[in-house]
């Protein structure tokens, strides 16, 4: 016997699947062909399956099996809940490097306008100088900086979400790293289930790209961590205890991401074990 | 194929992708769409109002919407859900196109959807390329086509170009194609080629 999406052929019987485009389109996914010996379908069984009466009805009911399969398995894949998330990272990131950008424009035109100013000595923040620009100055100067104040505090906003929906999808990546972190872990490995199934190696050197490669090309030192720099623990070690502490944070954070991934509920006695052991490191004892 | 002058075009509903229109036709440009460089740089299939395509690696729908213009259907298969939205908004428009979202590499999943094909078309830049078109040719009817469009880049990015395209002409020939036609892509585009081959066999009509 053969299952076609319009109905089961045994030889000269057919018998029609009835039910509407989402119904073929549950069933279709439970087919599995033998590719061995394959005879593809010939659509006049449709036909004489009673399912069609002529060639543009065939493709008509096909379509709409097609359509209904296609927009469920999309919606299927956009939801999980890691997916949104990915995004937010990815334009959070897109925001900071667009502020920074025009903040230093800003700042370069402003200098031009104003030819005793120079932010030497002052230690002026960027986005105080930002600010003060948009307040002070007219035209198109001020409006461009009144706008990038504006991009800066939805960053902000944007940021706070990013670190709250990161609680919620990787409870235990973010207790070990901090939500916005383990966001950006999460947006460089491209998903839950792709960071899930990486080495801790692999994460601890995650967003070290060009010194991986440079590394693995050359005879270069090999570097001691991506993006896990940005964590306090990491950046605030002594140097040499850094590349220590990025090693046994990678290797927490590879079982984090799993039990993110297989539980997706935190797990206490997990994270206590690991917190107290990278404090350990990070303050230098053996471990 | 339509050549209006050198350019080539199809015919029918503009508007996919903002392409130019020349004299009421699409115009396919070889730097977008491969198997329009396909048509500038080599030989090519003869696209016919009878014929009937598996289209694998469908993305957007750029291409596949050319060759909707020209043949009776043609299956696309795509398995990314954000090119997928694109293809299923232009196969809205075209219905002569039946949208599958499955992976190329399994085609025992979209057998029971997809009859017998006069040609097979590939475009899914996977390092078994090759394999995923001997695996496909279940579709195809005996002295059918199949065109393969060989990102050399995604196959060994070790090897150079032509060591990977003389490798997958030799893996093509052990799967029982045989190879009538390969080109490279160049000037349109970089390190791409493109094989054509038929599968032996007498050639029967459509029922």
């Amino acid at each position: 016997m053969q299952s076609y999406w319009f109905g089961d052929v045994d030889g000269e019987v057919c018998t029609p699947f009835t039910g509407d485009a989402a119904a073929r389109a549950r069933r279709i996914r439970t087919l599995r062909a033998t590719m061995d010996g394959f005879i593809p379908l010939a659509w006049k069984d449709a036909v004489a399956c009673g399912v069609c009466s002529d060639r543009s009805g065939y493709f008509s009911a096909l379509r709409d099996l097609c359509f209904a399969a296609a927009e469920q398995d999309i919606r299927e894949q956009y939801a999980g809940k890691d997916t949104e998330l990915l995004q937010m990272v990815r334009t959070l990131d897109g925001m900071d490097e667009m502020i920074n950008l025009l903040s230093e424009r800003v700042a370069e035109w402003h200098q031009v306008r104003h030819p005793a100013f120079s932010r030497k000595y002052h230690r002026t923040p960027a986005h105080v100088l930002v600010k003060s620009i948009s307040q002070k100055q007219r035209g198109a100067l001020g409006r461009v900086a009144q706008q990038v104040e504006q991009l800066a505090a939805a960053r902000t906003d944007l940021a706070r979400e990013v670190s709250s929906r990161a609680n919620q999808v990787m409870p235990n990546t973010s207790a070990l790293i901090g939500g916005l972190v383990a966001a950006r872990l999460l947006s460089n490995a491209g998903g839950l289930l792709p960071l899930s199934r990486l080495p801790a190696s692999a994460i601890q050197v995650l967003g070290a790209r060009t010194a991986l490669f440079t590394h693995l090309r050359t005879k270069s030192p090999s570097p001691k961590h991506g993006i896990i720099f940005q964590h306090r623990r990491v950046h605030n070690a002594p140097k040499e205890l850094r590349g220590k502490v990025a090693r046994a944070l990678a290797g927490k954070l590879a079982i984090a991401a799993r039990l993110d991934y297989f539980r997706g509920v935190l797990v206490p006695e997990f994270l206590d074990g690991a917190q107290a052991r990278i404090d350990r490191l990070g303050a230098g004892d053996k471990p | 194929m339509i050549r209006i002058g050198d350019v080539l075009v199809s015919q029918g509903e503009g508007g996919v992708y903002s392409e130019r229109m020349l004299a009421g036709a699409r115009v396919w440009d070889p730097f977008r769409s491969k198997l329009a460089a396909l048509y500038y740089a080599g030989k090519g299939v003869e696209l016919t109002a009878d014929m009937r395509v598996l289209y694998l690696g469908a993305a957007n729908g750029t291409t596949v919407s050319h060759v909707a213009d020209y043949v009776e259907v043609v299956y696309a298969v795509e398995f990314a859900p954000r090119p997928m939205q694109d293809l299923l908004e232009v196969a809205r428009r075209r219905k002569n196109l039946v949208p599958i979202m499955a992976d190329a590499s399994r085609p025992e999943q979209y057998a029971p959807l997809v009859e017998g094909v006069d040609l097979l078309y590939q475009d899914v830049a996977q390092p078994d390329q090759a394999a995923i078109l001997a695996r496909n040719c279940a579709f195809l009817r005996p002295g059918g086509h199949a065109i393969l469009m060989l990102k050399t880049r995604s196959v060994d990015i070790r090897k150079t170009p032509e060591e990977v395209f003389h490798d997958t002409i030799a893996d093509l020939a052990t799967a029982g194609l045989e190879v009538v036609e390969s080109v490279w892509l160049s000037p349109y585009h970089k390190d791409h080629a493109a094989i054509v081959c038929t599968k032996p066999g007498r050639v029967m009509s459509h029922e």
